[in-house]
This record gives structure tokens, C-alpha cells and sequence, in this order.
């Protein structure tokens, strides 16, 4: 009955062959028996549920950003399971200028004492050592594409000295390589402000970003002997 | 009498062509005793780092669900038994499971099904504990979406 019954909502649970083994006639006693069983399997399957089983996908926290300027942290490289670390390491970029070629225009490069030569996300040797300061990151979001995730530098106004003596800061430029690479760096080449936040990359989201900057010193100018010093801070902003 | 058989021939044929022509009913099957073990299936990202270039990056959740499916009507008959994940948003879905036995382990990509079980029903219900393994395009989910799947069979 409920095999025939095309409306019935129970019908899909029901399989439609006729029970196996049953004569092929059957008594009027049998067709009642058979109709009250179908009327108790209705009663049944009519309150069951056919629909869908609902698991619910929710992004947790996914949200994740890394920049590393100089030397960085991993447990081990990405591609073998590595995981970023926090690293509090302030590097230095400097450059000595004898007294000979002080203020020549001949720029002067500058050196790092930032051991990081090879991207954390294979273990390729990209940047070269003292010469360039390796920078690099990635910014993590899910769903469509979003803008690109900004990385600042907090510039100070000037390099200054124990005396008070003050070098500005756009003295300092720097370009921008890495070993084997071509097209355009996430990071380009720039000059520092003097003074100011400025940007100096940006990073596409869930992908991995990273550069060499290879810094030099302008050497334009005649300023008082001395060390000049200033920290630059480096930030990553996702939107 | 040649004559008479003829017909009958001629009009049996086209009744078993359109027979064999007609697609096997799909009937999907009561598992309303299914239970979430969990509320809901957190995503992570598959790696902790995206790849080099835009790419496939995934985020991954697992999550148990303890199934129950009511295969009352087809006790002491056989029967293959499928797990169906429909073609859904947010857009393509990997699923992968483990079982404790009583159905098989499997894997599939959403739009398609996979055998679960095959053989006699010897009770009234199919229960087993799932453990999944759902993996998604971190593009496509950018906030909570309800996955279906059914089980279902064809008579």
C-alpha cells in the first residue's frame, strides 16, 4: 500500500518488493493483516526524519600574521611542518667611514650583524651575509580576497650621537634582491623619512612574502665624528 | 497460434525495454538518531604557513558524529548504503572518515557518494561513530557554513 502511494511521505522508507516467501494469493484475512501493518508502519516512518545531517563549519581564529626583519624563529623549516616563533632579536644595520672618503658622495655600504640568510619557508639560502637584511612574512585571513596586509617603518627624525649631533635619516636608502629571484619584490628599494611612518612593503594575503635589502649610506655630507645611532620599528598591519 | 506468440513477443518487448529504462528510485534514509558529538566543526588552517604564491590554501576541521541510520524496512534483506555530500556553498568540500567498523571509511569531494556499508541488515539500525575530516579553500569560507550529507540507497 505504501509502495503504491507516491504522496505518502513514508513512502521512500518502505522498499517496494512484496515480502518474500508470501503466496501468491492471499486471503482477504492476510490482505487485512497486511493493511493493518502497513497502517502501523505509517504511524512509524511518518514521524522520522529524511532529512540531511547539518555539520556546521566555522573559521576559527584563523587570522594570522608574521613579520620577521633580520633574524626570525621557526621550528623547522615550513615545508617540513614548521611553525612560526617569536623572536625578540634587534639587529643592527651600520657602516664605519674613515675620515678619507668622509662626505665624498661615494656611498658607503652598510652591514648587518642579522645571521638570517635563508627563507624559513623551504630553507633557500636567499639572502647574502653582512651585506643584506633579510625581511619577510606572510598574513593569513579566510574568504575572498582582501587588500593587502601593510608593513610600516616608525622612522625617528634623525641618527644622533652622545654629543646631540643629529645625521637625518634619509642619508639611508637601501635596494631591494634576493638570491634567484625576479619580478617585483613585496619589499622594494626606498629611503628612510626623516622622521615619520612610512611604508615600505606590503604583503598579499595567504601568501608568503620576503626580500634583501641591501642598505647604504649616502655619505653627501661632512657631520661631526661620532656614532650615530637611531632604531627603526618595523610594523605589520592587516586589514 | 505462431501468429499469437508473435504478438505477445512484440508487445513483451517494449514493456521490458522501458522496464530496464527506468532509473533506479534513490531513497534517502532515515537518520534522524544521527548526533553531533560536538556543536560545531572548527576550521584551522592545514599548514601554519600559506604557500609561496596564491595558492589552494586549506583549513581543515574534524569533528565525531555518532550515526544512526533506521533500516527497519529492509531487516533480513541486503543492502549497499551510501554516504552522499550534495554539491553545496560555500563550494567544493573534501571529506574524509573513519569509522569503528560497522561502516566503511571513506573519502569523497562534495557532488558525489560513497559506498558505507554493503551486506544483510540484521537490525533495525546502522550505528557507528564517524570521525571526519572536512577541508575547504580558506578562500571560500569566510564565515560559518552548515554542510549537508544523507545517507541514501537505491532500491
Amino acid at each position: 500500500m505504501l509502495a503504491r502511494s507516491p504522496s505518502s511521505p513514508a513512502a521512500a522508507l518502505v522498499p517496494r518488493p512484496a515480502a518474500p516467501g508470501l503466496p501468491e494469493r492471499r486471503t482477504s484475512r492476510r490482505a487485512a493483516l497486511a493493511g493493518a501493518l502497513a497502517a502501523a508502519l505509517v504511524g512509524t516512518l511518518a514521524g522520522n526524519r529524511a532529512d540531511p545531517f547539518t555539520a556546521t563549519l566555522n573559521p576559527a581564529a584563523p587570522l594570522t600574521v608574521y613579520l620577521q626583519v633580520g633574524v626570525g624563529s621557526f621550528t623547522n623549516d615550513y615545508i617540513y611542518g614548521g611553525q612560526p616563533e617569536n623572536n625578540t632579536t634587534i639587529n643592527t644595520v651600520s657602516v664605519s667611514v674613515s675620515s678619507a672618503v668622509l662626505g665624498n658622495h661615494t656611498a658607503q655600504a652598510m652591514t648587518t650583524n642579522s645571521t638570517a640568510t635563508q627563507s624559513y619557508w623551504d630553507g633557500y639560502t636567499y639572502c647574502s651575509v653582512p651585506g643584506q637584511l633579510y625581511i619577510g612574512g606572510f598574513y593569513r585571513t579566510t574568504g575572498g580576497t582582501t587588500a593587502a596586509a601593510q608593513v610600516t617603518a616608525t622612522v625617528p627624525a634623525g641618527l644622533t650621537d652622545a654629543g646631540g649631533d643629529s645625521l637625518p635619516f634619509s642619508k639611508i636608502q637601501w635596494t631591494s634582491s634576493g638570491n634567484g629571484d625576479n619580478g617585483a619584490e613585496p619589499f622594494p628599494a626606498g629611503t628612510f623619512v626623516n622622521g615619520g611612518v612610512q611604508t615600505v612593503g606590503s604583503m598579499a594575503s595567504n601568501t608568503w612574502n620576503e626580500s634583501c635589502w641591501t642598505f647604504t649610506y649616502l655619505n653627501n655630507s661632512v657631520p661631526p665624528a661620532g656614532t650615530f645611532t637611531g632604531v627603526v620599528l618595523y610594523t605589520l598591519s592587516a586589514p | 497460434m505462431t501468429a499469437r506468440r508473435a504478438l505477445h513477443f512484440f508487445l513483451a518487448l517494449p514493456l521490458v525495454i522501458i522496464w530496464r529504462a527506468a532509473p533506479a528510485a534513490t531513497l534517502t534514509l532515515d537518520d534522524s538518531g544521527t548526533q553531533a558529538l560536538e556543536p560545531g566543526v572548527s576550521m584551522r588552517w592545514q599548514t601554519a604557513v600559506p604557500p609561496r604564491s596564491s595558492g589552494a590554501d586549506l583549513l581543515v576541521g574534524t569533528t565525531s558524529i555518532r550515526v544512526r541510520i533506521n533500516v527497519m524496512p529492509w531487516l533480513k534483506r541486503s543492502a549497499r548504503i551510501y554516504l552522499a555530500l550534495p554539491a553545496q556553498p560555500p563550494g567544493p568540500i573534501a571529506a574524509s572518515w573513519t569509522t569503528q567498523g560497522q561502516l566503511l571509511p571513506g573519502q569523497l569531494r562534495s557532488g558525489n557518494r560513497v559506498l558505507v556499508y554493503a551486506g544483510p541488515i540484521t537490525a533495525g539500525f546502522l550505528e557507528d561513530t564517524l570521525k571526519f575530516q572536512f577541508s575547504v579553500n580558506a578562500a571560500l569560507i569566510g564565515r560559518a557554513y552548515p554542510v549537508n550529507f544523507h545517507f541514501e540507497m537505491d532500491e
